[in-house]
């Protein structure tokens, strides 16, 4: 049984000077990135740098130049992805509109609808975030709530979204709204484009425990969009909603979160380290080289027009598992003072206190493997 | 890779696998042996012109896995590595790799002691020493103390005095773990197959073991460790039809091992006390898993020597050097 389906690939020519590019444009930045935070960094918002990453072309990689985009392929697009995440540059601005809204736009989208926003994403200018999950409702996504009805040539909008990353700083969402009276479950759900300004839109922030401003609620109070703020087909949002996953599941971001945490360690050791902390180093670069090979041979299939859904969820649960276990490895493996101004005490005490939320964030470890089990046939 | 090495892999798996399953752990060497030969494994990775199959690592890497996944109880893989490595020198009979050895080279001759050799009885010369010192032994003459592994197979102890000897390129340990990465990918492949077979049949409270969620979670979390640990020994294999794998070998070893103890333990845990039983045809992977895990350098051995070589080159190339490996 090989559950996992490896087709050879190679990474593009340009990938050295793709890399070298990315290196180049985060040290210029780099003196302005909050230190500890790097450790989270696809979710941290620095809009300053993703314009910079915009105008190096470095955004929309994948899409046609008519939109902005470069035309690259998605493996050129993956090796500035995972620049990015190995260098802890502060992608999280742009990185939902990137990774995800573009592509639904350019793939469901009107013309209209295209030509608005995706060449704004492209030069990081414009950010967006997904108004998926709602009180209540938790992991059980299809019990939407929030709902959409027609009035005239209009749509008014009521309800509730929550853990709503990075609406504070979005111009757009893309919300999953009840657009049928008594549909249920994943029937009669529609996706809307949401511009956030818009008036009966309410952000209110929720402080994490670290004390960061990530998520929010966003309250929906008869918000009036034209007719064409429905995305794709009337009725289908589940199935538009939920045909990106394997984009957003399978990526580097799954499991580079914390490889600032193990440069540091290693830099730490650079003075002298035991057989324990060699091991440990030499044990997470043999996860970590895994898991990169697991999600680029993902990444190639995806280029490829298939969709290794199952391959997907695995890079997610399993790199999820591997980030989260780096800084209690770290704190095993060497004495620290949780308590000091060092990079490698910052990012240590910071990543811990974070760590919880990787296996949450885009399905939670019960439900991806929920979904493995099933690729599995077992259920 | 080729539209022919697709069409030359599916042409291998099939053989092997057709051969593989109709032996499997019931091998007998004495039995089985020659019709391995007749097949060619042994020159699997030798040139068409030293009258091998002309076969890339990554072909083997289709044959190991195979073996594993079969639970092979015979030296197909070491003497297909030990053959290659002794192609032109004369040499005769089965080829094994042994995984430590104490001894010195004189001359053109060897003398001390071979441990843990795979099939260390029935072979006609051994790969041992170190890399950058490794030399090819005729072991016809060896006094030799029989010995099992963990997993029931011969793992022999030789001692040699005088026996003939030349220098080889290529180290039997970074071989020997090579294979064992990819074996058992091979045979997590199979205990999860196995395993998935089996909770979906048993039926406990009134249903199969599948319909519960913790019996789902357990299987998904295999998955995951089979999955990374055929990534790692694909990989493995490129590079070393690339050129140096030495980062690979150690990495492909380390991640394998892991693998093998995560995934027997669970699938022990979902087969229940039948998995534990003699009879049941489980143990035969996971013991082979466990001891593979172990020999030719454990996770304990690759990984620290990973990680020294990482310390050493420093932090500023720990991702440099990581992703140089797969960049054109």
């Amino acid at each position: 049984m090989q559950t996992f389906t490896i087709k050879p690939y190679a990474m593009p020519d340009s990938a050295p000077a793709l890399r070298e590019k990315v290196r180049a444009l985060v040290a210029e930045h780099e003196h302005r990135f909050e230190p500890a935070r790097r450790a989270n960094c696809w979710v941290t918002p620095d809009p300053e740098f993703s314009c910079a990453l915009g105008q190096a072309g470095l955004l929309g990689m994948g899409w046609s130049k008519e939109y902005g985009g470069h035309e690259m392929s998605a493996l050129e697009r993956y090796v500035v992805l995972e620049e990015l995440l190995a260098a802890a540059a502060p992608v999280g601005a742009h990185w939902i509109a990137d990774r995800q809204t573009a592509p639904l736009l350019l793939r469901y989208g009107t013309e209209e609808q295209r030509r608005r926003w995706v060449p704004g994403i492209a030069a990081g200018e414009v950010y967006a975030c997904i108004g998926l999950s709602e009180p209540g409702a938790g992991s059980d996504l299809a019990s939407v709530r929030s709902n959409a009805r027609r009035d005239g040539d209009r749509w008014v909008l009521n309800g509730q979204k929550v853990w709503t990353t990075g609406a504070h700083i979005s111009h757009i969402m893309i919300g999953l709204f009840r657009s049928e009276a008594g549909s249920e479950r994943q029937a009669g759900l529609s996706q809307f484009l949401i511009p956030l300004d818009t008036p009966g839109v309410t952000v209110k922030p929720i402080i994490d425990l670290t004390g960061s401003h990530d998520f929010n609620e966003v309250w929906f109070d008869d918000v009036r969009l034209p007719a064409d703020a429905l995305v794709g087909t009337e009725g289908e949002g589940w199935k538009q909603a939920t045909a990106e996953l394997s984009l957003e599941r399978s990526g580097p971001e799954r499991y580079l979160t914390s490889q600032i945490l193990l440069t540091e360690f290693v830099r730490r050791l650079e003075g002298g380290a035991d057989a324990g902390q060699l091991r440990l180093v030499g044990r997470l670069v043999s996860e970590l080289s895994a898991l990169r090979q697991m999600s680029m041979a993902v990444a190639a299939r995806l280029a490829g027009g298939e969709d290794p859904a199952l391959e997907a969820v695995m890079v997610k649960d399993l790199g999820n598992s591997f980030e989260q276990a780096i800084p209690q490895a770290i704190a095993q493996a060497i004495e620290l003072d949780l308590s000091a101004d060092d990079a490698l005490e910052l990012l240590v005490a910071y990543s811990m206190q974070v760590a919880p939320s990787f296996s949450l964030r885009g399905g939670t470890r019960e439900i991806v493997r929920g979904i493995v089990a099933r690729g599995l046939g077992l259920r | 890779m080729t539209d022919m090495d697709t069409e030359r892999q599916t042409m291998l798996a099939d053989m092997a696998a057709g051969v593989f399953a109709g032996i499997g752990w019931q091998a007998e060497f004495d039995r089985d042996w020659p019709r391995m030969a007749e097949l060619g494994f042994s020159g699997l990775l030798l040139s068409e012109d030293e009258g091998g199959f002309g076969g890339s690592w990554s072909d083997l890497l289709v044959v190991a896995r195979l073996a594993g996944e079969h639970a092979l109880a015979l030296p197909v893989l070491e003497s297909a590595v030990a053959s290659r490595l002794v192609a032109g020198l004369e040499f005769e009979g089965v080829g094994t790799l042994a995984p430590s050895s104490d001894g010195e080279l004189s001359g053109d001759t060897w003398s001390g002691t071979l441990s843990a050799v795979p099939w260390g009885r029935h072979a006609g010369f051994v790969i041992a020493g170190e890399e950058g010192g490794a030399v090819a032994i005729d072991t016809s003459d060896a006094q030799i103390t029989e010995r099992t592994g963990l997993s029931g197979e011969p793992r022999d102890t030789l001692a040699l005095q005088n026996a003939r000897a030349v220098r080889v390129d290529g180290g039997p340990l970074a071989l020997g773990a090579a294979i064992r990465a990819m074996q058992i990918a091979g045979a997590l492949g199979k205990a999860l197959a196995i395993s998935a077979n089996y909770v979906s049949e048993r039926q406990q409270f009134g249903r199969p073991l599948a319909k519960f969620q913790a019996v789902q979670q357990s299987l998904a979390q295999m998955a995951m460790e089979s999955a990374a640990a055929d990534c790692a020994a694909f990989e493995l294999a490129r590079s070393l039809d690339r050129d140096d794998a030495s980062f690979e070998t150690a990495a492909a070893k380390t991640r394998a091992g892991m693998a093998a103890s995560t995934g027997a333990a669970l699938a022990h845990q979902v087969h229940g006390a039948i998995g534990f039983t003699r009879e049941y045809a489980l143990h035969h992977l996971t013991r082979r898993m466990l001891a593979w895990r172990s020999e030719f350098g454990g996770e304990a051995y690759w990984s620290e020597r990973l990680g020294r070589t990482i310390v050493a080159a420093g932090a500023d190339r720990l991702w440099s050097d990581l992703v140089a490996r797969t960049d054109p």
